[in-house]
Formats: C-alpha cells, sequence, structure tokens
C-alpha cells in the first residue's frame, strides 16, 4: 500500500476541502463570534495545505530512513501472488465479522472462528491453531464476562457460569 | 504531623487493605500488560468493586491499581510495539527496537525501576509541592489551557522521525476525528453523515487499539515471522538500573518534574507527560541520532515521566476536586462515594487520610518492582511463543475490549476502520502517534479555543496578554516553525557563497 506522496499529498487537499466546506455549511451560533463551524474550517483549510507541500515535496529532506534491524535467519520471503495483499484486509475484516454476526452466533463461536482463521492465515498448522481456536475463546469468555462483567452475547453457546 | 502520620499508618496497616493493595496491583499489571486495554479503563472497572471495601480500602485498589498499569503498559510496547496503555505510547518503538537488539532487559528492567522512581520522586514532592502548584494550575484561564494543548500536539510532531510536513497532516487528521459528534459550541451533529453511533464522537481509546493494535496484526499478515528470540533464560531485569540511574540522572530528574508538572494541570495526564518528556529527551539529547534506533535515554526519562504524573494527577483532585486526568476523575467519583470529599478541608480535617494516600502511592510503588518484575518474567513467554497463536488473541482483546469500553458494538467497527487508517497512514509514512494525540487533544482544543474567543470577543489579543500564555504561546510557536527555520538554514548553507560578495 505504499502511495507515492503525490498521491497522499492530493488526497489530503480533497480531504481537508471537504472538511472545510462541511464545516462551513454548519449552522453558526448566534450572538457567538465562533461556532461549530470554525474548528473543521480552520483544520480543513490546515490540512489542505499540507496536503499541497506533500504534493510538492516540501519537508521530504527531513524524512529519515527507517534503521531497519536485519532480521538474521529469517524465514524466505512469502510468495507473491496476485491477491496475496489482500490478506493484510483480514484482520479489520474479521472485526467487521465479529459486529455482523456475534450478536446471533453468539461470542463463543464467533471468537473461536477469528481466532482459527487469524491464527492459519499466519502459518500455524491445525494442531495448533484448533486447540487456540477452542481454549482462547473460552479464557477471554472468562477474564471478561465472568471477572469484568462485561456482557458478551451468548448466542447459541452460552457458557455455563 | 507525626501524629497524623502514625494515625495514616494505622490506617492501612490492616489487612483488608494489605490484600486490596496486591491484589488491585496484580489485576492492574496484567490488564495494563494487555494490548487495548488502557489503565483508564482498569480503574474504571474496578469502581463497582469499590462498593465493597473500605474507604481507605478502596483508594488504595485504584491508586495501586493505576500506578500497575501505566508501568504494566510498557511490557507489550517492549516486546510486541503494541502499547498496553496510551501512556507508553510515546516510547514504545524505541522500548521495541531496544528488544530487537536484545536487550528486552534493560527497556523492560528501565521501565519498571524509573517508574518506581518516578512515581516516588512524584509523590515526596507532592507532599510538600501540592498546594503552591495546585494555586498555579488553578490560576490558569482558557488562554493558557488553549496554549498547553497546543504545545502538546507541536511535541508530537517534533518527536516524529517522519517529515514534520506529514506529521502536522497527521495531527489535522486526528484533530478532524475530534470534530465528530454533538460536543462542539453549537450542539450539532457534525460530520455524523446521520449515524447515530457517531453522535457521542470517537473515542480515542478504540482509535488507539485500531492504529497500535489491528494495524499491527495486519502488518504480520504480510511480513514474514522473525525468527523466535533464542531460548534463554531472561536475564537479570534490574542489572545495570543503577548504573543508568547515574548516568541518566538530569533526564530521570526532568523526567519527573515534567511529570509532575503535567500531571497537576488538569487534562494533561500521563499521556502527554510520556509524550513530552520523550521530545524533550531528544531534543536535549548530546546523542538524538540515536534515537529511535533503541536507545534507553527516551525510555528512562519518558517512563519516569508518566507514572510521576500519576501522583501528581490527584493535587488537583484532592484539593479542588478537578481531576488531573481521566483515571483521576474516577477516583474522585470514589472519594465522593466514600465521604472523602475533596477540598481544601479534606488536609485539615482528615489530615491522616490524607496521609494514607500519599502513604499507599509510596507503596505501590516499592511493590512495583517485585511484581513488575515477576510480571516481567512471565510476560516473557510472549517472545517465545509464536506469532501464530499470539495475534489471534490480541484480535479478541481488541474485539471485546473495545466493545467493553462504551457496551457499544460500534466501538468495533471503530477498531476495524482505525486499524485500517494506522496501516495505510504509517506505510506512507505518516507517524500515527501525531494523529491520536489530535484525536486526545482535539475536544479540549477546541473547547479553550472558542471559550477564549468568546471571552475576548473575538480579539486573539487577550491569547497573548497573559504572561503565563505569552510565554506558553512563544513555545508553542516557536515548535511550530521550527522546521521552517531549519529547512531555510539548511537551503541557506547549501547555496554557494558567491566570493566577493560582501560589501
Amino acid at each position: 500500500m505504499r502511495l507515492p506522496d503525490r498521491v497522499t499529498g492530493l488526497f489530503l487537499v480533497g480531504l481537508g476541502a471537504a472538511a472545510a466546506y462541511g464545516g462551513w455549511q454548519l449552522p453558526p451560533v448566534p450572538g457567538q463570534p465562533v461556532g461549530p463551524n470554525v474548528f473543521p474550517l480552520v483544520i480543513g483549510t490546515g490540512l489542505a495545505l499540507c496536503g499541497l507541500a506533500i504534493a510538492f515535496g516540501i519537508g521530504r529532506s527531513f524524512e529519515e530512513e527507517e534503521h531497519l534491524i536485519p532480521v538474521e535467519g529469517g524465514q524466505p520471503p512469502p510468495p507473491t501472488g496476485k491477491l496475496y495483499g489482500l490478506r493484510v484486509l483480514l484482520p479489520p475484516a474479521l472485526l467487521l465479522f465479529y459486529v455482523a454476526v456475534a450478536e446471533r452466533l453468539g461470542f463463543i463461536l464467533t471468537a473461536a472462528t477469528i481466532v482459527y482463521v487469524t491464527s492459519t492465515a499466519l502459518g500455524a498448522r491445525w494442531k495448533v491453531a484448533l486447540p487456540l481456536a477452542l481454549l482462547a475463546p473460552i479464557g477471554i469468555h472468562l477474564i471478561f464476562s465472568k471477572l469484568l462483567r462485561v456482557p458478551l452475547p451468548p448466542g447459541v453457546l452460552p457458557m455455563p457460569w | 504531623m507525626l501524629n497524623t502520620l502514625t494515625q495514616a499508618f494505622a490506617l492501612i496497616t490492616t489487612w483488608e487493605v494489605i490484600i486490596a493493595i496486591l491484589a488491585a496491583s496484580v489485576y492492574g499489571l496484567v490488564i495494563g500488560s494487555l494490548p487495548g486495554l488502557s489503565a483508564t479503563m482498569a480503574t474504571a472497572l474496578l469502581v463497582p468493586v469499590t462498593f465493597y471495601l473500605s474507604p481507605i480500602a478502596a483508594i488504595a485498589t485504584i491508586v495501586a491499581a493505576s500506578t500497575m498499569a501505566i508501568f504494566a503498559g510498557d511490557i507489550p510496547g517492549a516486546l510486541l510495539r503494541i502499547p498496553g496503555t496510551p501512556a507508553s505510547a510515546a516510547y514504545a518503538d524505541e522500548a521495541y527496537a531496544m528488544t530487537r537488539k536484545g536487550e528486552a532487559e534493560l527497556a523492560l528492567g528501565a521501565g519498571v525501576w524509573f517508574s518506581a522512581v518516578g512515581g516516588i520522586a512524584g509523590t515526596l514532592s507532592l507532599m510538600i509541592l501540592a498546594p503552591p502548584l495546585a494555586e498555579i494550575a488553578l490560576s490558569f484561564s482558557t488562554f493558557e489551557y488553549f496554549w498547553l494543548a497546543f504545545l502538546g500536539l507541536m511535541c508530537a510532531t517534533l518527536v516524529a522521525r517522519s517529515s514534520p510536513v506529514k506529521a502536522i497532516a497527521s495531527m489535522f487528521i486526528g484533530l478532524l476525528v475530534a470534530c465528530i459528534g454533538i460536543e462542539n459550541p453549537g450542539g450539532v451533529p457534525r460530520f455524523t453523515f446521520g449515524i447515530t453511533d457517531l453522535f457521542g464522537g470517537i473515542e480515542p481509546i478504540p482509535a488507539l487499539v485500531g492504529v497500535f493494535a489491528v494495524a499491527q496484526v495486519m502488518r504480520a499478515m504480510l511480513t514474514p515471522e522473525p525468527p523466535p528470540i533464542p531460548r534463554r533464560k531472561f536475564g537479570s531485569i534490574m542489572a545495570g538500573q543503577w548504573k543508568l540511574t547515574k548516568k541518566y540522572n538530569r533526564q530521570m530528574t526532568r523526567g519527573n518534574i515534567v511529570g509532575i508538572i503535567i500531571g497537576v494541570l488538569p487534562g494533561a495526564g500521563a499521556d502527554m507527560a510520556a509524550w513530552v518528556s520523550y521530545a524533550m529527551s531528544k531534543r536535549f539529547s548530546k546523542e538524538p541520532e540515536k534515537f529511535g534506533t533503541g536507545h534507553v535515554e527516551g525510555v528512562v526519562e519518558a517512563g519516569a515521566s508518566n507514572n510521576a504524573s500519576i501522583a501528581s494527577g490527584w493535587v488537583p483532585s484532592l484539593l479542588f476536586g478537578i481531576p488531573g486526568d481521566t483515571i483521576a476523575a474516577i477516583a474522585i467519583g470514589v472519594l465522593y462515594m466514600k465521604g472523602l470529599n475533596p477540598g481544601p478541608t479534606l488536609f485539615t480535617e482528615k489530615a491522616s487520610s490524607m496521609y494514607a494516600i500519599y502513604l499507599m502511592f509510596i507503596i505501590a510503588n516499592i511493590i512495583m518492582i517485585p511484581l513488575g518484575i515477576v510480571m516481567i518474567r512471565l510476560a516473557s513467554n510472549v517472545l517465545r511463543a509464536p506469532r501464530s497463536t499470539v495475534m489471534p488473541v490480541i484480535m479478541l482483546c481488541c474485539a471485546v475490549g473495545s466493545f467493553a469500553i462504551g457496551n457499544n458494538i460500534f466501538g468495533v467497527v471503530i477498531v476495524a476502520t482505525f486499524g485500517v487508517i494506522g496501516y495505510v497512514m504509517e506505510e506512507n509514512g505518516y507517524p500515527v502517534a501525531a494523529m491520536v494525540l489530535g484525536i486526545v487533544m482535539g475536544t479540549m482544543i477546541e473547547q479553550s479555543f472558542v471559550t477564549s474567543l468568546i471571552k475576548s470577543d473575538g480579539s486573539v489579543l487577550p491569547f497573548f496578554e497573559r504572561p503565563i500564555a505569552a510565554i506558553l504561546a512563544a513555545m508553542a510557536i516557536g515548535a511550530l516553525i521550527w522546521p521552517v527555520l531549519v529547512w531555510v538554514w539548511r537551503k541557506l548553507k547549501r547555496a554557494p557563497v558567491p566570493a566577493n560578495s560582501a560589501p
């Protein structure tokens, strides 16, 4: 997801302009010099100016090269297929999956799915991923629901405690 | 005074208080070290427990849990680059770089040692300085608050290793996020797009969990797993700490003082103390180029600072009922509930209770060292666990923790969204920490800005007229134009000087 500075800069110009426009549309408070519109206007303008500066490469000379500590004897680089990059979207997708089904399916089953998918996506064999998917949700449920009294949806598989 | 101190000792040496301190310490260490669960959340979840305790034991649990949680946030910060609490975010990168260099013991030892020293120094100096410091903070008007918040934001751009323009852009994105909701001068829905869940605005904690934890899991999806840290016994945690104390004596003292001052100021808590101290450490360091590569100096100063601020955050709370930070805000609620109503009379009428609170802070910071070492040794197993078993559990903690903050499933959507935002920003050189600070400080800066402008009838002059405001303004503007000055200076230095150009 590395984009040229020109692209991110112009995106920020657009975002800033939209924020400023959105702020401008808000009704002022009668008899008050500043209302809810002032802050978005200031931020939007600032953001757009920063975006322009980034697009034109101002301040780039300050960017330091990342001092990465070389990893010794690591695994071979991962295969880079066409859809390989999309794996990065798996964690947020799983969180949205939680939002969508947790209420109906219940915490334990949803959490087990999330743990199993994340674990296998990160290279775990089923011998590791399966017990983890069975135990981790129960452990987390015990801590959050029993000890911290956070209401977790029981769904189709309620816990006995 | 000696009599009061004896009474205070008697108050805290009951079995109930001792057990409460120990249990709350372990709880604080565990919650603080779990990514996605903040010290504030640890404290907030304790409040129902305090219903069943005596006043002193109730306060003791709050003191012990918050103190431990702020330190414990350093543990996952150093081991996984995921700060357990926002107060550790300032130096999580630095501590993680130290772990990668094989200096995990030194990073974690510095965390526990300088946190304890910071906490004790904070408490001791507060016993002497509390009343005058609180009076100064009380004389602050919205003008000073505005500049203070502004200065805090500029600090985030100063510590960033990317281009200052990108850091300022990140900060603006954070401020824009803080605009969302109906908490604004007009009380109108702003940037909510008709989504009722957005009316309350975006809470900083789910946003922080998203950019620091979910984005980290996302990165793990694409990068090859680093080789497991060789199996070895975790060395002595405290080794070398005395040497560090002597070497970075000045930094430690400065961290303590900055932490105390920031803690006393309402609205600015341990997070800001850590950020400001880390920035100061880098600015005044003899080896600023080492920062970000696994250098202990910033960890010493910021680690001492955030714990010092926890103790001093109680000063305005106890004296005037004004919370120094969110943890102190919860503490005020417990104080009222237990009949220890905050106010100057607390110092005269219930002096023994006041001293008991100070003693509890000192005890909590002393037992932090052995308990912290045990916790570090237990947590170090995380280093040997394969990523495919740690990350799924972190994912679950992100989902449940963000839900637990408001018992609202929308919190999980926020976490997922900020995971993507954080990932994309970091990939393109935009420092996410600056954005987080923008989100945290946004409401405060807008409120103080708008209230100040209403007071001054739209004039900007009063922003510079009060002496403390003028000093803060000069510092803030200096921080803002500093990159420009450096840029101009570099250009001038690079430009060839024509011969015989001088008259």
